[in-house]
């Protein structure tokens, strides 16, 4: 039942949210998501690390066989692996909206109630146990995501935002496709067929079958994460979006398509993976290095976090088809990490520019000077992104990085290349925005305080937890990884 | 001979609408108009709750004329909820100088009496009378507009095209009477099955039967018999439009899907891939096409146009399913269709007339049903906005409404029966779709413009919120509806 | 041995032959002997004007739908009544069927009455005379002006 009260509380928040006024909005909806983060807090701590499904919630919804089981069902429930994209969603949604807090949008009310949507959208994704439940939340949380950069967004938002929620419902459309087909699959229980995710895994269908279910899947996960060449929407929406959207588009709506790989395609069709997940691998490496250069020529500080995020996202995807239980555990241990990373990054990006005015590189410079707090949680952050031992990054893609080397050598010196090239452009970036000499923009430059700097205090002491204490978050997500391993071998 | 004493109660609806349209033709000498929408109001809601008085039983009615099942009695409802919302958007019409406002809810309950009997025919003639009964019904409708000329441009075309599809209808029932010697459904549908296991010749039969499917496939506006649509579409008072979009593609996929399903099931084999090359033709170019409108209302005949390809999707996955699908889909497209042509009504009455766009006597009466007029209308019309909105991501099939269960199902029939590449041109279409209903929302949340705040009749609203509110509950809980099934 | 269609086609070829043949009697046999009063269109005396092609009244389309509907309801009350009437049914009912026929044909009547009734009580019979309006035009030029320049270069009248 909790699982049922994640979803349906921050839809409630959402609501009321919309319904109050303007000055206390934000405040209302920091409540709302702190409540959902205790909810979560509950959840995590009374996690039982085993492989078995908990908190569930199940009702009939559509479809049902006479004797009211099967069919399309409302179930939803959390294993080890739904277990830390849930608390990613939980902990990462106040912080966002916390650090609104020195900001004023128009239409605040919509604002924020949109955001809370989202959040219920999100937990959804992660929860179900049917896959159109998954599905059905999968594209309901595109449009709070929508209407937050369409109608909040910079320039060019429009047309940018629109390409970008094409783009992913068309991935998603053909995901359809091959639900509607494995549904219509399963063997009829009492006159329905079944749409549970686990009835799924169980078909048997022939290699070729299981081809197209891999690419139909394949291509909408491929689009949301995104993974080369389906990335191209992804730069300008991050850019045009105000920065609490990309904050949720990078960190946690990316993770859907991650979560999405290990949840449907590797159980459902093993056999699919077995030939074309090699393609697969080799796009996501690809991915990884042309992200990373790209990374390494950018200007914008916001651009350079999308192209960081887009080559990271790669070597996620490429542990998850390494399908081994190192990848798979470090695809879900970095979905944390890369999430509380990215948000912070995006948000001292989203920092300079309130008080510098521009994001470019070259305009910045010496910022270090008069403000202690932003310098170390910057190089908290950074280094955390960069994956340096004792910090969360090092964790994930550590396991990543022997995932894919297991898999196969030569791709994993080329996934490596992501550690080095991430360096090289967050070195960069810190060093042109925070060292040197003072440029004219940032003289003036105001130190953290206040609710901006609670904000990447919290996110620094996960960056150390992850880091310092992995096995709190691995040991909860190892029976079900290991039991996820049966399907797929 | 002897009589039948007929458990009349189902035909109730038929006869009510026939007596209450006359019975409102005669209201229209009264001076004052007010009376005439809540008369017909009333009679729509008899007629509606008549319908449902046998739930469960199933009839035949005049010696194999006419069949009642619950199957019928769901598409009657669909069809008299949507005129009634229709009828219940049409206030402004009691204040037009130029209507006739009684005649022409008379004819809509009539034309009503032709779509109840296209739903529930088990003889051919029927059929036929019905799809007259209802076809000249909408040729008045589309020209009511007497002195706009595009109105009457709509409603010649209309009828010159809608009566050569009579023709070709009639010429391939004639056929199939030749070739089995009965107009009766279950009769031609035995003809079927024993002609093709006995082998021999059915070329008479074959060509009657797409004749008879040519006719009724004009009737729903599927591509390549849908080149009268976007005019007639354009043309017609959006009031009708709306009319014609929904009550009469319903009934016509009911009259569709009970042919193939009783007569032509035989032959599956045989008319299956002609359907197929229909339905991939509607869906590429209702859906490319609308793409390239500027007018909002001729993109809402495009998406009509599409909307009979998903349609055509559940009867090329001809199944026990696609009678569930084919009724939920057709509601659900009613339901936001009517929203969005609310919707459009108002924003279009507010707009001032564009006299400087098209200049001459004849269109100057023509209001401005462009894409550009909902520019900025959800800032002051935060309900219009939401109305619009959630009408256009239901016809989008977005999860959360109603569409997406319509299509969901049509798709799980035709994957039935292993026709995914069918699914995938209609996904790859979907996302086309979603291309031109989200011009609307763009326009309405994330464009500038001047509207003001429009003011709605409180039972206008009422109708537009419980269009919505319906969409969004068939969205959450489809079981609402499949559980009359 | 014919088919079916074959006895059609052969009755249509038989058809066209004999009319073909009739007139090609008739015109033998008859005398031939036009004269101009004999090749006009109405034989009445009634002189035709300028091609057929020319706009009726509207009203000509009203009387006539009218009339047709009251025309079909006639070819549906013969048929009626030879039902009505049949012996072996009324005794079959008990006389029930009489009653049930007339209120059938009673019904249907009704409602074409009803129709007419519409049709008059909203004035479509009357036969309204259309009323030539001179148009008005704001001139400071006298009426009488015109009507004297119209005069003076009036056309000839045909006779």
């Amino acid at each position: 039942m909790l699982t049922l009260f994640l979803i349906l509380f921050p839809i409630v928040a959402a609501t009321a949210v919309l319904f109050s006024t303007d000055t206390i909005a934000k405040t209302a909806a920091l409540i709302g998501a702190i409540g959902e983060l205790v909810i979560v807090g509950v959840v995590f701590f009374t996690f039982v690390a085993n492989d078995q499904y908990q908190f569930g919630f199940d009702y009939a919804w559509f479809g049902a066989a006479t004797n009211g089981s099967s069919g399309v069902r409302l179930s939803g429930a959390i294993d080890g692996i739904s277990l830390l994209p849930v608390v990613l969603t939980g902990l990462v949604t106040p912080l966002i909206i916390l650090s609104t807090f020195k900001q004023t949008y128009t239409r605040p009310t919509s604002f924020y109630a949109l955001i809370l949507f989202m959040q219920a959208a999100l937990m959804g994704v992660f929860v179900a146990r049917d896959g159109f439940l998954f599905y059905f939340f999968f594209e309901a949380a595109l449009i709070p995501i929508y209407f937050l950069a369409a109608m909040w967004g910079g320039e060019n938002r429009i047309a940018v935002t629109f390409k970008f929620f094409v783009y992913t419902i068309f991935g998603s459309l053909l995901m359809l496709v091959a639900l509607v087909y494995l549904y219509r699959q399963t063997p009829l229980v009492s006159g329905a067929h079944s749409a549970a995710i686990a009835d799924f895994y169980a078909l048997n269908l022939s290699a070729k079958a299981q081809g197209w279910v891999f690419w139909a899947f394949f291509i909408a996960f491929a689009v949301k994460m995104p993974l080369f060449p389906f990335h191209t929407w992804q730069p300008d929406t991050y850019v045009e979006s105000p920065t609490p959207a990309t904050m949720l588009l990078a960190g946690i709506m990316l993770k859907m398509g991650v979560y999405g790989l290990i949840r449907l395609i590797l159980p459902i069709v093993p056999e699919g993976v077995n030939i074309w997940g090699s393609t697969a691998m080799i796009l996501a490496v690809i991915g990884i290095v042309y992200g990373a250069i790209i990374a390494v020529r950018q200007r914008d500080m916001k651009r350079l976090i999308a192209y960081s995020s887009f080559s990271h996202v790669g070597l996620m995807a490429a542990g998850v088809f390494s399908r081994s239980e190192m990848g798979l555990q470090g695809a879900l241990i970095q979905m944390l990490a890369h999430g509380v990373n990215v948000v912070g990054l995006f948000f001292i990006a989203e920092l300079i520019l309130q008080r510098t005015g521009t994001r470019q590189l070259d305009q910045l410079g010496g910022i270090t000077r008069n403000t202690p707090r932003l310098t170390v949680y910057f190089m908290i952050i950074l280094l955390g992104s960069v994956a340096l031992p004792l910090t969360n990054g090092f964790v994930g893609e550590f396991l990543l990085l022997s995932g894919v080397y297991g898999y196969n050598h030569y791709i994993g010196l080329a996934a490596g290349l992501t550690i080095i090239f991430g360096a090289v452009y967050m070195l960069r970036m810190y060093q042109k925005s925070m060292f040197g000499q003072p440029a004219p923009r940032t003289a003036t430059f105001v130190d953290l305080a206040g609710s901006d700097s609670y904000v990447l205090l919290i996110l620094c002491v996960f960056v150390f937890w992850m880091g310092l204490y992995p096995a709190s978050f691995l040991k909860l997500t190892e029976p079900a990884v290991l039991n996820l391993m049966q399907f797929i071998k | 001979m002897t009589f039948q004493t007929y458990d009349c109660l189902q035909m109730l609806p038929i006869i009510l609408l026939s007596l209450s349209g006359i019975a409102l033709l005669f209201l229209g000498f009264q001076k004052s108009r007010a009376l005439l929408l809540p008369a017909t109001l009333l009679f729509l809601v008899i007629a509606f709750v008549a319908n449902f008085l046998d739930w469960g039983k199933t009839y035949m009615y005049f010696r194999d004329m006419l069949l009642v099942n619950n199957l019928a009695m769901i598409f009657t409802g669909v069809v008299l909820l949507s005129t009634f919302m229709v009828v219940s958007l049409s206030g402004s019409l009691a204040d037009d100088e130029d209507a006739q406002p009684a005649e022409y809810y008379a004819i809509l309950l009539f034309s009503l009496v032709g779509a109840i009997m296209m739903i529930g025919f088990e003889n051919l003639i029927m059929l036929f009378v019905g799809v007259e009964i209802l076809s000249v019904a909408m040729y008045i409708l589309t020209g009511s507009d007497k002195r706009n000329l595009r109105s009457n441009e709509a409603a010649l075309k209309y009828f010159l095209m809608g009566a050569f599809a009579t023709g070709i209808l009639l010429f391939g029932i004639a056929l199939l009477y030749g070739a089995t010697g009965s107009f009766v459904l279950s009769g031609i549908g035995n003809y079927a099955h024993s002609a093709t296991n006995a082998g021999g010749s059915m070329l008479l039969f074959y060509v009657g039967m797409f004749m008879l499917l040519i006719g009724m496939l004009f009737k729903v506006s599927a591509a390549p018999f849908h080149f009268w649509t976007p005019d007639v579409y354009d043309g017609a008072p959006s009031l009708f439009t709306a009319y014609m979009s929904t009550v009469v593609k319903t009934a016509g996929f009911a009259a569709l899907l009970r042919i193939l399903s009783v007569s032509f099931s035989g032959v599956y084999d045989f008319w299956w891939v002609a359907m197929a090359v229909v339905t991939v033709l509607t869906l590429l170019i209702g859906n490319i096409t609308a793409v390239y409108q500027a007018s909002f209302k001729r993109m809402m005949a495009y998406s009509s146009i599409s909307h009979a390809g998903y349609l055509l999707i559940g009867l090329v996955g001809l199944s026990q399913a696609s009678k569930p699908a084919i009724a939920f889909y057709s509601l659900a497209y009613s339901l936001s269709t009517i929203a969005a042509f609310g919707v459009l009504m108002l924003v279009a009455r507010n707009r001032p007339l564009n006299a400087a766009v098209f200049g001459d006597q004849t269109t100057l009466a023509r209001t401005d049903e462009h894409y550009d007029a909902f520019n900025g209308l959800a800032r002051k019309n935060p309900l219009l906005g939401f109305v619009m909105a959630v009408s256009m991501l239901s016809l989008a099939g977005i999860p959360l409404t109603a569409g997406f269960w319509g299509k969901f199902m049509v798709f799980s029939a035709a994957a039935d029966r292993g026709a995914v590449w069918l699914l995938v041109v209609a996904v790859l279409m979907s996302a086309v779709g979603i291309y031109y209903y989200f011009r609307v929302v763009i326009a309405m949340y994330f464009r500038e413009g001047q509207t003001d705040t429009i003011r709605v009749a409180p039972f206008y609203r009422i109708v537009l919120i419980a269009a919505t509110v319906l969409t969004l509950a068939l969205g959450l809980l489809p079981n609402l509806f499949q559980g009359l099934i | 041995m014919l088919s079916q269609f074959g006895i059609m086609f052969l009755f249509i070829l038989t058809a066209f032959a004999f009319i073909g043949g009739i007139l090609l009697f008739g015109k033998l046999l008859r005398p031939d002997r036009p004269t101009e009063e004999k090749l006009t269109t109405y034989e009445s005396g009634e002189e035709p004007v300028g091609n057929a092609g020319v706009q009726f009244n509207p009203r000509f389309y009203v009387v006539a739908l009218v009339f047709v509907l009251f025309d079909v309801e006639l070819v549906l009350l013969f048929p009626w009544a030879t039902v009505f009437g049949q012996p072996t049914l009324i005794a079959e009912t008990g006389g029930l069927w009489g009653w049930f026929a007339l209120t059938e044909a009673v019904v249907f009547v009704v409602i074409l009455a009803l129709g007419l009734a519409y049709a008059w009580a909203k004035g479509y019979l009357d036969w309204e005379k259309p009323q030539p309006q001179l148009p008005t035009v704001a001139t400071k030029v006298p009426t009488t002006l015109y009507e004297q320049v119209n005069e003076r270069y009036k056309r000839p009248t045909t006779p």
